[in-house]
């Protein structure tokens, strides 16, 4: 429940943004990066549907490498 | 930015002559860990502790009694999240033992994947009561404050069974006998609760502490930093995950934690209460209480009400007190496909990330 995922936003409408991994596209929560300026293009680690920081893309690859190597993550 | 292989030659090179254990908090490293191999990759002399990472294992039993109780007997829907469904509670085999039993009985349970879900899940139940049952901690709960502060509909209510995992470090240094010598702490935790709330181990404790991500490098690293500390005798948190730990943590996220949550005396199952460790709603949200509104379904006498399952070593594991191989029951009368204990269960439970690294045998 802790491994957070990283993904790039695609898009935002209100506090719910359009975020997609490897083709994958999801809605996460922007409510708890409120006070952060988060824009189209960013990446986030997304926690139970809520995104909980910005990250670097080095970070993001980083950690979608060691997701790929996971069996059932 | 140093690879994993360039630390563990590092590692190598320390002169490490007497043993050394190093405790995680972090299903999420755990399972790191366990994929990468990093027990056979790092010297004999280094053990590497699964400790109370998993907020599905110590979930009280009481709690998921009451979850499936509400779900057979109240004219509700019930979500929680999925690791939830397979946990067993302490009844006899004729009575239903899981969530995911309930389900098949007929109970309208649902797993979900985030608190949105239980908000669309209520917006979309025409009235009828929609109970969310939150396990989880810091880093999940944060999540489940921002539900709340954005506003929910009346016909969703929570059983909140929220834990900090700070409160149960400092419980395994304040006894008298740690199973460990130092402290890899929880990435994603500090990253919505901030590292500083990890100083404690090394100001009042002296232990030597690292916060890590979750990559083997991000472990390794951290890993690198404790044994320095221990062979130099020098202590200090070392964040080894700066990319996304940053100072204060989410301060808006802890704020909102605040706001819609309170700490309380908690239970662990299995190991007991534990101080200030968990999470409840604030009285703000009385109508969303979901303890204040149903009745409490509890048998008197229960047998084993609270405990882990007869037989099985879960709260050990979890104390980092034993390996999941350890357990009488791992591989044995306990595995993935039929678990007796929480820790088999969850996918951030030690006995099940050890089996599904591949170790099969006692």
């Amino acid at each position: 429940m802790c491994l957070a995922i990283p993904m790039q936003i695609a898009s935002i409408s209100g506090h719910t943004a359009r975020c997609a991994i490897k083709g994958v596209e999801r809605d996460a929560s922007l409510f708890l990066l409120q006070d952060e300026t988060v824009k189209v293009g960013d990446y986030v680690l997304i926690h139970v549907g809520y995104a909980i920081q910005i990250i670097s893309e080095q970070q993001a690859h980083s950690t979608w490498d060691l997701l790929d190597q996971m069996p059932d993550a | 930015m140093q690879t994993a292989k360039q630390w563990l030659d590092k590692i190598w090179q320390l002169p490490l002559s007497a043993p050394i254990r190093i405790m995680n908090v972090c299903g999420g490293h755990e399972r790191s860990i366990a994929m990468a191999g990093l027990r056979d990759a790092l010297p004999d002399s280094i053990d590497l502790i699964p400790g109370p990472g998993c907020p599905v294992c110590i979930c009280p039993e009481q709690d998921i009694y009451q979850a499936i109780q509400l779900a057979l007997h109240e004219d509700v829907t019930l979500v929680t999240f999925g690791d939830m469904l397979r946990v067993p509670v302490n009844v006899s085999r004729q009575n239903i033992r899981s969530l995911e039993q309930a389900k098949a009985a007929g109970a309208d349970i649902r797993p979900i994947a985030s608190p949105r879900e239980a908000v669309a899940i209520a917006r979309a139940a025409g009235g009828k009561k929609v109970v969310f049952f939150v396990a989880g901690f810091e880093t999940t709960c944060a999540p489940v404050a921002g539900m709340l502060a954005e506003g929910i509909p009346d016909n969703l209510s929570l059983l909140m069974s929220g834990r900090l995992t700070w409160p149960a470090v400092a419980m395994l240094l304040d006894s008298a006998q740690p199973a460990f010598d130092a402290l890899i702490a929880p990435g994603h935790v500090a990253t919505v609760m901030g590292p500083e709330q990890w100083q404690f181990v090394v100001d009042r404790h002296g232990f030597p502490a690292a916060i890590a991500g979750f990559t083997p490098d991000s472990l390794l690293q951290a890993m690198y930093s404790v044994l320095r500390q221990h062979l130099e005798h020098k202590r200090f948190l070392d964040n080894c995950y700066t990319q996304v730990v940053k100072s204060g943590g989410n301060a808006l996220a802890r704020h909102l934690l605040d706001d819609t949550l309170k700490v309380v005396d908690a239970p662990w199952r299995g190991i007991g209460v534990i101080p200030a460790s968990g999470l409840e709603l604030q009285p703000a949200y009385a109508e969303h209480n979901a303890r204040l509104h149903f009745p409490r379904h509890e048998e008197q006498a229960r047998r084993f009400a609270g405990a882990m399952p007869p037989g099985c070593d879960c709260a050990k594991v979890v104390l980092g007190n034993i390996k999941p191989v350890q357990c009488r029951l791992y591989g044995e009368a306990c595995t993935p496909r039929s678990p007796v204990g929480p820790c088999m269960v969850s996918d951030e439970g030690a006995c099940r990330i050890w089996w599904a690294s591949g170790i099969k045998e006692r």
